[in-house]
């Protein structure tokens, strides 16, 4: 006698959690996460040894020295972003693994969430390592006094940022046919064309105020206040800077990493193994 | 209310349930804890005019892409536990066709089924107990088979003692279980071949959709495939077999659809084909080397359509009829030709293959 077998429930939140395993184990083998990490505790380092090898003070407030510490956070948050979001599409088609994983029992769509999530849990866990090494050094200069409700803000401005960041290049990831125009436009996007065109605005006097970048500026700005800029009268020329306002950036942010994110799923869901 | 035995998927614990003609019912094994649905059916027109017995049911598929139609209405079927050969040269719509049967391709008309499931419609369900391995994937070659192994288990709900198991069991089957933890950035194409035909077979599918599974391999490695071909056949598997080697689809399959230009050009049955291969060659071995002179008698022979020397015989290509083989026979012993053998031999699958190719493309 044929018996019929029944349909397994197959849990598309088990089918994104198992992708994200798979790809954060992806990121651990290949390397790319000890590399970055690396780098996000090395940077910080380099902050709290050179200065008294040279002789010179820290800054005078706790706040100041992490202000000049996460200088360069975003620099990180973009190598990350670009490193792992950059082949999470492009990569199965390119490489043809893709020949291996679509042909599966489990959704397209949770698969690519669960690349997107992995790598937004790389890129934070690369910030958030940046964050501690920071605030042990500030705790050890400055006492524990000196980690401020400013840094915990700065934190998660950059956790929203790295987001933001990772959206933008997944969405690439998602359109791209190779895995290295994938990472390299989002990584120069977001490095060099970004901001060129927001010092374009600038000079202009147009506020670039929707553009990602431009607002990544609120990672160190909440550190300390910082006045309207601008050169006085008599002083030989004159230009407007325009600073990010906290909720509008808090907004664009935001914005980028849904709208991008949403988009990049879409692209990725309509994309043949031709 | 109707009362139905459906058994578990993973164990196959046999579980009864009840319920009405389209309602779904949730089911829990009671043995291995694998949750689950069963619809109770209705009398759906599309789902009558699928047999039962039909495993992969494809009706009327076609794949344009932009101008170019790539598969151009095609329609068969495979029954359960069959083998299909599906043969065809670069370009017929062989790997199209596959494509279109994993959902790693979308048809512009046309469906395909798998377990009465429109894989279009249902991948999820359709794929479930379908093993694949379509052109040559690429392999995560940071990763080890172990490591690749696990998560395609994992997909398929193996339970962690159970997978490891059966991670070894398949790259033994392989033969590659000396590199079960080494990366497979160092495997040759042949062993990265073996390893996605262990993922394929990983979660013991009931269906086997294999694109060129012995590209790459050695004679060694290619008659491995075929005896575990053979072994999946008489556990019941269905196994849909695209294959380039002729003689390996006639070893192994049991039906052959030969595809060209996107269209089925011809099928059946290896016996059906093997019938329908027709005599059209006569071997003959003469006591004395053929002079310059008998070679001119022989081509004034009006039957033979043409002759060829190879190792000592002389084969001669005729129309197949008995009539003319005797006919042949008898004006070469007139001619004064010593004949020490003589005997018709049918074409080969290959030169079957290559004829309805010609005739498709009107090529005589």
């Amino acid at each position: 006698m044929d018996i019929d077998r029944y349909i397994p429930v197959i849990d598309d939140f088990r089918s994104m959690y198992l992708t994200i395993k798979f790809e954060l184990l992806k990121h651990i083998k290949r390397k790319r996460i000890l590399i970055t990490l690396i780098l996000a505790i090395l940077i910080p380092l380099i902050f709290f040894i050179i200065p008294p090898l040279l002789g010179r003070d820290y800054a005078d407030t706790a706040n100041g020295f992490a202000n000049s510490n996460l200088g360069f956070v975003n620099l990180l948050i973009i190598l990350s972003g670009a490193i792992f979001a950059g082949d999470s599409i492009s990569g199965e088609f390119e490489n043809k693994t893709g020949l291996l994983l679509f042909p599966t029992p489990q959704r397209k769509s949770s698969i690519f969430v669960g690349k997107y999530i992995a790598s937004v849990i790389a890129t934070w866990l690369i910030v958030s390592l940046y964050y501690l090494i920071t605030i042990i050094e500030v705790a050890s200069i400055y006492g524990a006094s000196g980690i401020s409700v400013e840094i915990a803000q700065s934190f998660l401005l950059a956790l929203l940022y790295s987001t933001s960041v990772v959206s933008i290049v997944f969405f690439f990831s998602s359109i791209m046919k190779k895995t290295i125009t994938s990472s390299l436009i989002g990584f120069f996007l977001l490095l060099m064309i970004l901001p060129i065109i927001t010092a374009v605005f600038t000079v202009a006097e147009v506020d670039p105020w929707f553009i990602v970048t431009h607002n990544e500026g609120l990672v160190t700005d909440v550190l300390e206040t910082v006045n309207e800029g601008g050169f006085g009268p008599g002083q030989g020329f004159n230009f407007t800077i325009f600073k990010p306002d906290l909720w509008s950036g808090i907004g664009v942010m935001s914005a980028y990493a849904v709208i991008l994110f949403l988009s990049g799923i879409v692209m990725a869901n309509r994309r043949k193994m031709e | 209310m109707i009362s139905k035995t459906v058994k578990c998927p993973k164990c196959e614990t046999h579980i009864n349930i009840q319920g009405n003609p389209g309602e779904t019912t949730v089911i829990s094994c009671p043995n291995c804890n694998i949750k689950g649905k069963f619809t109770f059916q209705k009398e759906k027109a599309e789902i009558k005019t699928i047999s039962k017995h039909n495993i992969i049911e494809v009706k009327n598929l076609t794949k344009m892409f932009n101008d170019f139609k790539a598969l151009d209405t095609v329609s068969f079927n495979v029954k359960k536990g069959e083998i299909l050969g599906f043969v065809g040269p670069n370009g017929a719509g062989k790997t199209t066709t596959i494509k279109l049967l994993t959902n790693l391709l979308t048809p512009t008309s046309g469906y395909a089924y798998i377990n009465n499931i429109n894989v279009n419609k249902n991948p999820t369900k359709a794929l479930l107990s379908v093993g694949s391995l379509i052109e040559v994937p690429g392999i995560y070659d940071y990763l080890t088979p172990h490591e690749i192994l696990t998560y395609f288990g994992k997909i398929h709900r193996m339970k962690k003692n159970e997978l490891d198991q059966k991670i070894k069991e398949v790259l033994k089957t392989v033969k590659l279980s000396d590199w079960e933890y080494k990366k497979t950035g160092s495997f040759s194409t042949g062993m990265q071949r073996r390893l996605a035909i262990a993922k394929a077979i990983l979660h013991s599918p009931d269906v086997l959709i294999l694109d060129e599974p012995v590209i790459g391999l050695d004679p060694r490695g290619i008659k491995d495939i075929r005896d575990m071909l053979k072994q999946f056949k008489n556990k019941g598997v269905t196994i849909f077999l695209s294959s380039h080697l002729l003689n390996e689809v006639k070893e192994t399959c049991d039906r052959i659809i030969f595809l060209d230009g996107g269209k089925i050009v011809t099928q059946g049955t290896i016996e059906e084909i093997m019938h329908r291969i027709k005599i059209d060659t006569i071997e003959v071995e003469f006591l004395n080397q053929l002079t310059e002179f008998d070679i001119k008698k022989i081509e004034s022979i009006p039957e033979i359509n043409s002759f060829e020397k190879e190792n000592g015989f002389l084969k001669i290509k005729f129309d197949g009829k008995p009539e003319t083989s005797n006919e042949i026979l008898t004006k070469l012993t007139e001619q004064g030709f010593k004949v020490v053998s003589f005997s018709t031999k049918k074409a080969d699958l290959e030169s079957f293959y290559v004829s309805i190719m010609n005739e498709e493309k009107g090529v005589m």
